[in-house]
């Protein structure tokens, strides 16, 4: 199998997640889109490590994967205190901040 | 889709193990910090409630004065070299901005630190209850939570590794560990919980967005160069012998991740929520420390990696810059409370900062890191007179109640108004040397973008004086509310960082030399 | 390589087939049979399964807690692997590294035990 499908792949995975982080408005499916993206991106690295030759790339995928589990809790301790006092996890409800 | 090789599988797994050297000496500063931050958890989980501010105060006191001083011995030494393998530079503007980020994490953390303005402090403390809630009433009373201290010493030391990072993976997770303490510092405001807690969500969900394409693009470029050191995409984009297309895709998403930190438009949308939003002892530091830490990353980054690929980058950051200087400076003209005015101040701010960063040369380099110095001093004394000017529902940040502040507070006022001269530009205040240092560097290339960016610098600085010069106007010359706010008595932290605020915009104005001389031999990377 | 290469592998397959049907049957030739409530439950960890609440339900908190922590310690185990398989090329040098990646985990551990991350109620 051609490594270079893989890149199309991160890539529409990439764009996928983004353009959900962009439409979708449930604070907990925004994150799984940013999610995506991040995985996407670790995809993209170990194709080219492969493609390289070098082990690099896989390396950096789990200091990617550590990292976005630390996101994963931060982000959802702060959804999750908004949640419990608003009973809402929608983006569009979070509005007490503007102008 | 051709021109890959790709090796065999045997290929790939013939490491060779060299482990890589590690210069102590020249890391301690991160190391205290991290280290002292470990501690400071510790102390959390182990000391008895009643003394734990103050352990957690002189813990992260001397933890920041300990790496202020391995900064200084380092600068002395004068070592320029890279370690840990190439993962880190150790060269001039690495120990500068680590110099400038211990002494305004200082600065910073007197107003986090102070209890005299509030009982309990400016922090909630248990996040974690529900607002409105009967044990949300009950924890009002309650000493604010002392995790700040730890949260603000592991965002300073990936801050200090941020501005050291020579490679995209060592400047990924510096960012990170600077970014995942100030979403939760934005979350703990002890008044108006909601409202932090909603700044902390769009904080966060935009920051993590803007890391996503930080770390896709960091995957393009290591499939363009084989390598993420700066270094070694320097060289690759040299010899070029694939695609460019990677190249420049690779640094477009690298550059997104960075742009949202230093808050340049089309990327700000988060900053004024933010600011309003965080708890105001935080917002200074985010305001000061953070701009100093992604503009030392995002110098790197173009000086270092993509110095070759200059002419191709600059009419699109050149654009960013103008777009950034202009909204900033526009929207801080409309605002009615004072943080959001500082907010789009700091956007614009963070414009002419990329005017000098354009200039691709020596002299834009050193007066990139003098500017970021003195706005640093200045926002968090600004920041710090905000905490002061108080009604019964904690800060009274709406304008209209600033009105008439001048008679009631003469001292508080005359020193905002200070400030207030120091952001428009006027002379004998830093913000008058910087910008001139930031201008005068981009007008000494005479090419037509640095010359163009000054052009709209200079005519968005005017538009900015005008909302600085409101508030002074305001302030002295109108009729107080009918029901204005008490301006609290500053304890001694506050009080102190005031002072250093102050002093350092006042000298930074009047003496300017000694730290640009300073800047001036700081400016060269190493590769 | 050779088929007696997976010969330690198909003992140990015989071996844990033996002992779980020697354990299976012991248990059920000699253990008591005393049932009650509790025991005839489907065996779930976690809130109960039936009577299916409207809408899917919501879970308490305390899941999310709990599941947070986990992907935290969780997550550490991936530099374990490679440092694992490296050991002797990476030698001391390797071994304090780990020691002090393991211990600041521990601190945070210590933190959660301390402010009562690990209790249920």
């Amino acid at each position: 199998m051609e490594p270079g499908y893989y890149v199309v792949l991160a890539a529409v995975l990439f764009t996928i997640g983004a353009v959900g982080v962009l439409i979708r408005r449930n604070a907990i499916v925004l994150f799984m889109c940013i999610e995506l993206m991040l995985n996407a991106g670790n995809l993209a690295l170990v194709t080219f490590s492969r493609i390289n030759g070098t082990l690099d790339g896989q390396i950096m995928a789990f200091f990617v994967m550590v990292v976005a589990a630390a996101e994963v809790v931060i982000g959802l301790a702060i959804i999750m205190s908004i949640f419990r006092t608003r009973r809402s996890a929608s983006v569009d409800d979070a509005n007490l901040l503007k102008y | 889709m051709n021109g890959f090789t790709i090796a065999t599988p045997a290929q790939v797994l013939a490491i060779d193990v060299r482990l890589p050297d590690l210069d102590y000496a020249a890391m301690a500063p991160m190391l205290v910090l991290f280290g002292a931050a470990c501690l400071g958890v510790l102390v959390d989980a182990f000391a008895p409630r009643q003394s734990r501010h103050t352990i957690q105060f002189a813990l992260s006191f001397i933890a920041l004065t300990v790496a202020l001083l391995a900064v200084i011995r380092e600068a002395r030494v004068g070592s320029r070299e890279l370690t840990a393998d190439v993962a880190l530079a150790i060269d001039g503007p690495t120990l500068f901005l680590q110099g400038t980020l211990a002494v305004l994490g200082i600065v910073a953390l007197l107003l986090v630190g102070e209890r005299a303005l509030e009982k309990g402090g400016p922090f909630v403390s248990q996040a974690a209850i529900p607002v409105g809630s009967e044990a949300d009433r009950r924890q009002a009373r309650e000493e604010g939570a002392t995790e700040v201290f730890p949260l603000t010493l592991f965002a300073l030391s990936g801050m200090m590794l941020f501005v050291a990072a020579n490679d995209l993976l060592t400047m990924f997770v510096a960012l990170e560990v600077f970014s995942l303490p100030l979403y939760l510092l934005c979350a703990l405001a002890r008044r108006r919980r909601l409202v932090s807690q909603e700044a902390a969500l769009k904080y966060f969900l935009l920051g993590a967005f803007a890391s996503a394409f930080f770390i896709f693009g960091m995957a393009l470029l290591y499939g363009f160069a084989g390598t993420v050191s700066f270094g070694g995409i320097h060289d690759a984009a040299l010899l070029a012998t694939t695609s460019p297309l990677l190249l420049f895709t690779g640094l477009a998403m690298v550059a997104v991740g960075l742009l949202f930190k230093i808050a340049a438009v089309p990327f700000h949308v988060w900053t004024p929520d933010v600011y309003q939003g965080a708890p105001t002892s935080v917002t200074a530091f985010m305001a000061a420390c953070t701009k100093v830490a992604a503009f030392g990353g995002l110098l790197r980054v173009l000086y270092v990696a993509f110095d070759r690929a200059r002419w191709d980058i600059e009419p699109v950051i050149g654009t960013i810059a103008i777009l950034t200087m202009l909204v900033g400076a526009i929207l801080a003209v409309t605002q009615t409370d004072i943080k959001r005015l500082l907010a789009y101040s700091s956007i614009a701010n963070a414009g002419y900062l990329l005017v000098g960063a354009l200039a691709f040369s020596k002299e834009g380099l050193s007066s990139a890191m003098f500017y970021l110095a003195a706005y640093g001093f200045t926002v968090i004394a600004a920041f710090a007179v905000i905490t002061l000017v108080r009604d019964d529902d904690g800060e009274a940040t709406h304008l209209s109640r600033w009105a008439g502040l001048g008679r009631e507070a003469p001292l508080v006022a005359g020193v905002f108004t200070f400030l207030m001269l120091a952001f428009a530009g006027i002379p004998l205040t830093s913000g008058f040397t910087s910008k001139f240092a930031v201008f005068g560097a981009a007008l000494g290339v005479g090419e037509a973008w640095p010359v163009a960016l000054v052009i709209v610098g200079v005519v968005t600085s005017m538009i900015l004086a005008f909302p600085y010069l409101r508030v002074v106007v305001m302030m002295w010359l109108s009729e107080p509310a009918e029901q204005s706010p008490t301006v609290a008595i500053p304890g001694a932290f506050t009080s102190a960082a005031l002072m250093v605020g102050v002093l350092a915009t006042l000298l930074l104005g009047v003496f300017p030399s000694p730290v640009l001389d300073l800047a001036d031999r700081a400016a060269e990377f190493i590769r | 390589m050779s088929l007696s290469a997976y010969v330690p592998i198909l003992a140990l397959f015989a071996l844990a087939t033996a002992f779980t049907l020697f354990s299976v049957g012991i248990s059920q030739i000699v253990g008591p049979k005393r049932y009650n409530r509790a025991k005839l439950e489907a065996y779930e960890c976690g809130i109960e399964p039936s009577p299916e609440p409207v809408g899917g339900g919501r879970f308490p908190v305390k899941f999310y807690l709990t599941a947070m922590l986990f992907i935290i310690f969780d997550i550490e185990i991936i530099f374990l692997y490679p440092w694992a398989v490296t050991f002797a090329d990476l030698g001391l040098f390797g071994f304090v590294e780990m020691l002090l990646f393991i211990g600041t985990v521990f601190i945070a551990y210590a933190y959660v035990w301390r402010r009562g991350g690990l209790d249920w109620d």
